[in-house]
């Protein structure tokens, strides 16, 4: 395979100087060996699509009666995008004549050979522009290169978007605000790695949400088994020394109550597992009208002072258990989003005594602060320990060329040294060794060769030439696509020693990363933008309409998609399972939401669906929600999402000036979403785009606006009947995911573009297209597992090579 | 945000003088900030943009008759204290953002602080034009640490929200530096803090000198390290790091400033913990902090998106569980109507608090409101004809812009690009032309 790609990169560079241009080189021979393909294809043409687009009427600009298809290398753009419309059988449109699917499958078959053969001889990788690392790379980075964890959130604003993406090289742009953050991210990360004393005192709260998550059951695995309510959080101590912990409870809205009064509680707080303090607070007499300053400040003592080392630490605190019910069956309570839970001061029987609950943890210090001997971080960055001052600079360099290596992903050369010990010098100049160090790495850390991935053209390449990447920029991209993050020793040592691109070594060090639990970074990152599960973070349900969307069900939701993702790539399973998966992962919370039986506690597991209401990624409560309105379903946007994520073909923008969709509120006589959105389809403006996106969109309107099953919408039964874009009809989900597969290779072609668009940080081009199909013919075989795809992707043009731009 | 006990003696001391004010947020910082002297005999200007989404009910924004505002639009209530220093302003439009063509939201929040079409991609190839703002912020930027501040109410890094055709970039910001690059909105109080104060807790001048010393160092190193890389490299690359070194120089530009400034008081100030629940609260946080970089001159430019089109944020505080955008398209239903002048009344709730806030600190003369200009409005009149004509525009003015409040002013026909040249006059930034503007507009300082 090398070898053959070496002869076509040769090939390629002769014809390229022979040619003075790159792109339109049209080898006859390839035409010549489809001559019969083409008669068919030109007949195809003719019969199904000039009828429109004819140099008359020129519809959406195409002009297909003129084209010779003698030239269909040349004009691969155009015929790329024909390819596309017809792939996911959105063209001809409903209504006109349309192929049988043989003979649509011969024509977009003999179409993409052509273009395919072509590419070969004359591939076209592409080039990425100097790849600047977003936030969530910057953080990875920062952990894999200092074991540190900090969040690139709170450190770095939000990068732009672009293809779907927010590693896309293009729109990663550099503004004087961002440096600023830059450079003040690099200091506090340097402060807290070497554990500098300025680092001062200061006060970080945590605040957990109110009114939307019921502190009831065991909220995380990092508190102890049986215990209730409360959080647990990760709390980086910078130094040695004091802190104050505080814990502030909720409070009922009307008279500022701490709720839970109404009975003796017992608050456990633990550091990393061990106890701390254990917390006792007396009942009160339930007082409901009366404003008690010593029920609305109950809470003011809890707080200690206490000693703790520096270094990331788990900061848990929950309630101990009044009584011992088996976890979920003790007594029923109000839902924290309702009126009763909000207002209610009193305890009943029936929903048994009031919950006490953590409003906020305020973790406050260091106070008498010293210099940490030892944390994780120290431990990677001082490998050695001068012991005189004339030992200094030598550790120095040990130091900050093993971190420089590691930050800039390369070997280094002398330049970098000298500037290494330059800033180390300037640094020692205000302070002491550690402090040269310090600044050293701050330095480091804004370096453009560590916040930029810069890939060069061999010296002297010609213009509009590709050529291999060097073994270094591979590994880059291999740990930026695998973890979002930089090469571990062991790639950056393989690369730099120039083994890998071995093949066998390649495959190796892919299954390798695959393995390493660094790939969850790919698993959130490309699914979460991709099937845009990030908006299930910001969603708002309407609380009136559905009082049983919490905070609980919405992690619930989060977890259950996280875990049925990680399964499916862990456990190296077929891209098509993503549909037509028959089981999923919940806890109580979310079987009761899907009504599953026998599911008990807060735990997840893996279970089988009990019917075929549901299935695959379409029948999860994130996707169901995230598609939805606060306050009802949308057909439109559920249909969009098909077209768009699923199968790769956006539907076209509404128009300008759309009149607006009824909505059912103040109306004496409820009607559907379906009545009403037909009702808004006669509009001759929106039947045309509607009339694909809206029958698409219906095929989950058995499913609410937060994912749950309904037969009635509006006390109308629920019509799930629609239309797939190449006109097939169905009745139901089932029956729709069923034709769905018949999409299959729109949704494996689809999927693979979304992937290599994550992998190269750039829009996939027509050009990239013959290498999307060679990653889908390879891993056909292997019905399209997960390694097989990011294999496939590794070893194809785009991903190993690039072009030089043509002046 | 806690203020030290340090200025608690101060603080008893303004109350004395009568000068204490209702910061919720801010309760006792004033005093440490008052502090601050302005020596130099010109006095300070600056602008505030604050941006309002999804239209406006414009008859509760309207007032019936040109002229003196007698009884104030219910919308604009809020600003009862500041009549005689606001200008409502009508039929002024934004032709940019109509365009037989799909995307309507995209346009209507790129064009109305620039006067220019945004160019339809959704790639890199993003273009449109500087805003308003930053024209101000050039200059106004020469002389403090940051040229300007950018603040939204709502993240910018959804996905699937961008419109079809158009770049998320034309939809999550209304301070555009140029053509190319848009400026990211922060909707992290605590960020917004750190850019203004930095990372290090101590203000004393002898800390902050030092630790403008070590930047220089860092960036000089840097520099050279660019210099290096860019040799070597293709141009469409050079071109980026050209970016970056930009970027740089900025920087190092705003560190001669904070040098030159480094013998100033500032408030010592606990920085934020994180994102207020409310919109209240989240609001007038960040409010705050606007006041903050006036008083302590860190700039004199700010934006603020009080929400980005098509924002679908419920506001359950004030009883509207609507979603913002949906309800914006309220077909004329009384009731949904009624909930969407609650909500503009409700966001101007928190604008007026603020100048309130402004309008207590002194500075030089008088007060910061005195030498402050703003410019409030929305991209849209009618949202549910998404119609961009006649929009909803307010300016408030101190006493140094010779501006005549209490007025209705009516147009017609006329670019809100003129309106956006005109304040930059009143600001003292003479330009030919802005975005799609054929002139500037009269009545403004009428007798």
């Amino acid at each position: 395979m090398r070898n053959l790609l070496q002869i076509f990169i040769l090939f390629c560079l002769v014809t390229t100087v022979a040619n003075e241009s790159n792109a339109q080189v049209t080898p006859e021979n390839i035409v010549a060996t489809h001559g019969s393909g083409l008669s068919a294809t030109r007949s195809f043409i003719d019969s199904y699509c000039v009828s429109c687009h004819n140099g008359r009427l020129k519809t959406a600009g195409l002009v297909l009666d003129k084209l010779d298809l003698k030239h269909v290398t040349g004009e691969a753009e155009l015929w790329e995008k024909v390819l596309r419309k017809l792939r996911t059988r959105m063209m001809p449109p409903a209504g006109r004549p349309r192929p049988n699917a043989d003979t649509l499958a011969n024509v977009v078959t003999s179409l993409e050979s052509v273009i395919d053969r072509a590419a070969i001889s004359l591939p076209d990788p592409g080039r990425p522009a100097v790849h600047r690392l977003n936030r969530f790379e910057y953080s990875n980075a920062i952990r894999d290169l200092l074991a540190l964890e900090v969040d690139g959130r709170s450190l770095l604003p939000a990068d732009d978007a672009g293809y779907g993406f927010d590693n896309i090289a293009d729109v990663l742009s550099v503004s004087p605000g961002l440096m600023e953050r830059y450079l003040a991210a690099a200091e506090k990360i340097a402060r807290l790695a070497i554990g500098d004393l300025a680092i001062g005192t200061t006060a970080e709260t945590y605040k957990l949400p109110y009114l939307s998550l019921l502190q009831e059951d065991r909220m995380s695995d990092d508190l102890p088994a049986g215990s209730q309510g409360g959080t647990a959080i990760r709390h980086y101590f910078p130094l040695d020394g004091n802190y104050l912990i505080k814990i502030r409870l909720q409070t009922e809205p009307q008279f500022s109550k701490v709720r839970g009064l109404d009975h003796p509680q017992q608050i456990d707080l633990r550091i990393d597992g061990e106890r701390v303090k254990l917390f006792a607070m007396e009942a009160q007499a339930a007082d409901n009208y009366m404003m008690k300053t010593e029920q609305v400040r109950a809470d003011n003592g809890l707080e200690v002072r206490i000693p703790i080392k520096a270094g990331p630490r788990v900061v848990a605190v929950t309630f101990l258990r009044q009584k011992w019910y088996m976890e979920s069956l003790g007594p029923e309570r109000l839902p924290a989003t309702s009126f009763g839970f909000a207002s209610g001061t009193r305890s009943d029987e029936r929903h048994g005594k009031q919950l006490m609950g953590v409003d906020t943890l305020t973790i406050e210090g260091p106070f008498n602060p010293q210099a940490p001997k030892d944390t994780p971080s120290r431990q990677r960055i001082f490998v050695c320990h001068p012991n005189t001052q004339g030992q200094e600079s030598g550790c120095a360099e040990q130091i900050l060329v093993a971190l420089a290596r590691r930050a800039y992903r390369r070997p280094l050369h002398n330049g970098d040294v000298t500037r290494l010990m330059r800033s180390f010098n300037a640094g020692r100049v205000n302070g002491d060794f550690e402090t040269g160090i310090q600044q050293a790495l701050e330095t480091i850390l804004v370096s453009p060769e560590f916040l930029f991935r810069i890939e060069r053209d061999p010296s002297g390449a010609l213009p509009g030439t590709v050529h291999d990447l060097t073994d270094l920029e591979l590994a880059s991209r291999l740990s930026f696509f695998l973890w979002s993050s930089i090469p571990d020793d062991q790639l950056l040592a393989i690369a730099a020693e120039g083994s890998l691109r071995n093949a066998k070594t390649l495959e190796q060090q892919v299954q390798r990363m695959l393995q390493d639990p660094k790939s969850k970074a790919f698993i959130q990152n490309f699914f979460d933008q991709w099937l845009w599960l990030r908006n299930l973070a910001t969603a708002r349900p309407d609380q009136k309409i559905f009082p049983e969307f919490d905070e609980s069900l919405r992690r619930a939701f989060a977890t259950e998609t996280q875990l049925f993702l990680e399964n499916q790539f862990h456990n190296d399973r077929g891209l098509l399972e993503l549909l037509t998966a028959d089981y999923t992962f919940v806890n109580e919370k979310l079987a009761r939401h899907y009504r599953m039986p026998h599911v008990y506690g807060s735990h997840f597991r893996q279970v089988h669906y009990p019917g075929d209401q549901r299935k695959g990624l379409l029948g999860h409560g994130s996707i169901l929600t995230v598609t939805s309105y606060p306050n009802r379903t949308s057909p439109v946007v559920r249909g969009k999402w098909l077209l768009e994520t699923l199968l790769g073909a956006p539907p076209p923008a509404p128009p300008p000036n759309v009149p607006p969709f009824p909505e059912n509120e103040g109306q004496i006589q409820q009607r559907s979403v379906r009545e009403r959105m037909e009702q808004h389809r006669k509009n001759p403006a929106c039947a045309g785009c509607h009339a694909q996106l809206d029958p698409l969109g219906f095929a989950l309107e058995n499913f609410n606006g937060i994912g749950e099953w309904r037969n009635t919408d509006a006390n109308m039964p629920v019509d799930a009947s629609g239309v797939l874009p190449g006109g097939e009809k169905f009745d139901d989900p089932a029956q729709f995911r069923s034709m769905l597969l018949s999409y299959r290779s729109a949704f494996v072609s689809n999927v693979v573009q979304k992937l290599l668009t994550y992998a190269l940080g750039r829009g996939v081009e027509y050009y990239d297209m013959p290498a999307v199909r060679q990653i889908v013919r390879e891993t056909e075989r292997q019905n399209h597992s997960w390694s097989s795809i990011i294999l496939a992707i590794v070893r194809s043009v785009p991903f190993q090579m690039r072009k030089v731009p043509v002046l | 945000m806690i203020i030290t006990k340090k200025c608690l003696s101060r603080r008893t001391a303004l109350r004395g003088i009568g000068a204490t004010i209702a910061l919720p947020l801010l309760d006792g910082m004033v005093p440490a900030l008052t502090a601050l002297q302005r020596t130099a005999a010109k006095p300070v200007r600056r602008l505030g943009v604050v941006y309002a989404a999804n239209g406006m009910v414009m008859d509760a924004w309207q007032p019936a008759t040109e002229g003196p505002l007698e009884q104030l639009p219910p919308i604009q209530q809020p600003l009862a204290p500041f009549k005689d220093r606001m200008l409502i302003l009508s039929g002024l439009d934004s032709k940019e953002a109509d365009a037989k063509d799909t995307g309507v939201h995209a346009r209507i929040q790129a064009a109305w602080l620039t006067g220019v079409r945004p160019k339809r991609t959704e790639g890199p190839d993003i273009r449109l034009g500087v805003s308003m703002d930053q024209i101000a912020a050039r200059e106004f930027g020469k002389e403090t640490q940051l040229a300007s501040i950018e603040l939204a109410m709502e993240p910018t890094d959804l996905v699937g929200a961008c419109l079809p055709g158009y770049s998320c970039a034309y939809n999550n910001t209304v301070a555009w530096r140029d053509a190319t690059t848009p400026l990211p909105m922060e909707f992290d109080p605590r960020a917004v803090f750190e850019r203004l104060f930095g990372t290090t807790r101590s203000t004393s001048p002898r800390d902050r000198l030092r630790y403008i010393q070590k930047r220089r160092s860092i960036l000089d190193d840097v520099t050279e390290q660019v210099h290096d890389l860019q040799r070597g490299i293709g141009s469409g690359d050079r071109a980026k790091l050209g970016q970056y070194l930009e970027a740089i120089r900025d920087v190092e530009r705003r560190l001669d400033r904070a040098e030159a400034q480094a013998d100033q008081e500032l408030p010592d100030v606990e920085r934020p913990a994180g994102i207020p629940a409310t919109f209240d609260e989240h609001a007038r946080l960040l409010f705050d902090l606007a006041v903050l970089a006036f008083q302590a001159d860190l700039t004199r430019v700010f934006t603020f998106a009080l929400g980005r089109e098509l924002s679908i944020r419920t506001f359950p505080e004030i009883g509207v569980n609507d979603s913002h955008h949906p309800l914006s398209h309220h077909q004329n239903d009384p009731e949904k109507l009624a909930k969407l002048t609650k909500l503009q009344t409700f966001q101007m709730t928190a604008f007026a608090s603020f100048l309130e806030k402004l309008h207590a600190i002194p500075d030089g003369d008088g007060t910061l409101l005195d030498h402050s200009l703003f410019l409030y409005g929305a991209g849209m009149s009618n949202s549910n004809l998404h119609y961009m004509y006649d929009l909803p525009t307010l300016v408030v003015a101190g006493r140094e812009f010779g501006i005549r409040g209490g007025r209705h002013l009516v147009y017609g026909d006329t670019p809100l690009a003129n309106l956006h040249l005109t304040l930059l006059d009143k600001l003292g930034l003479q330009i030919e032309r802005f975005g799609d503007s054929n002139g500037r507009l009269e009545l403004l300082a009428d007798v």
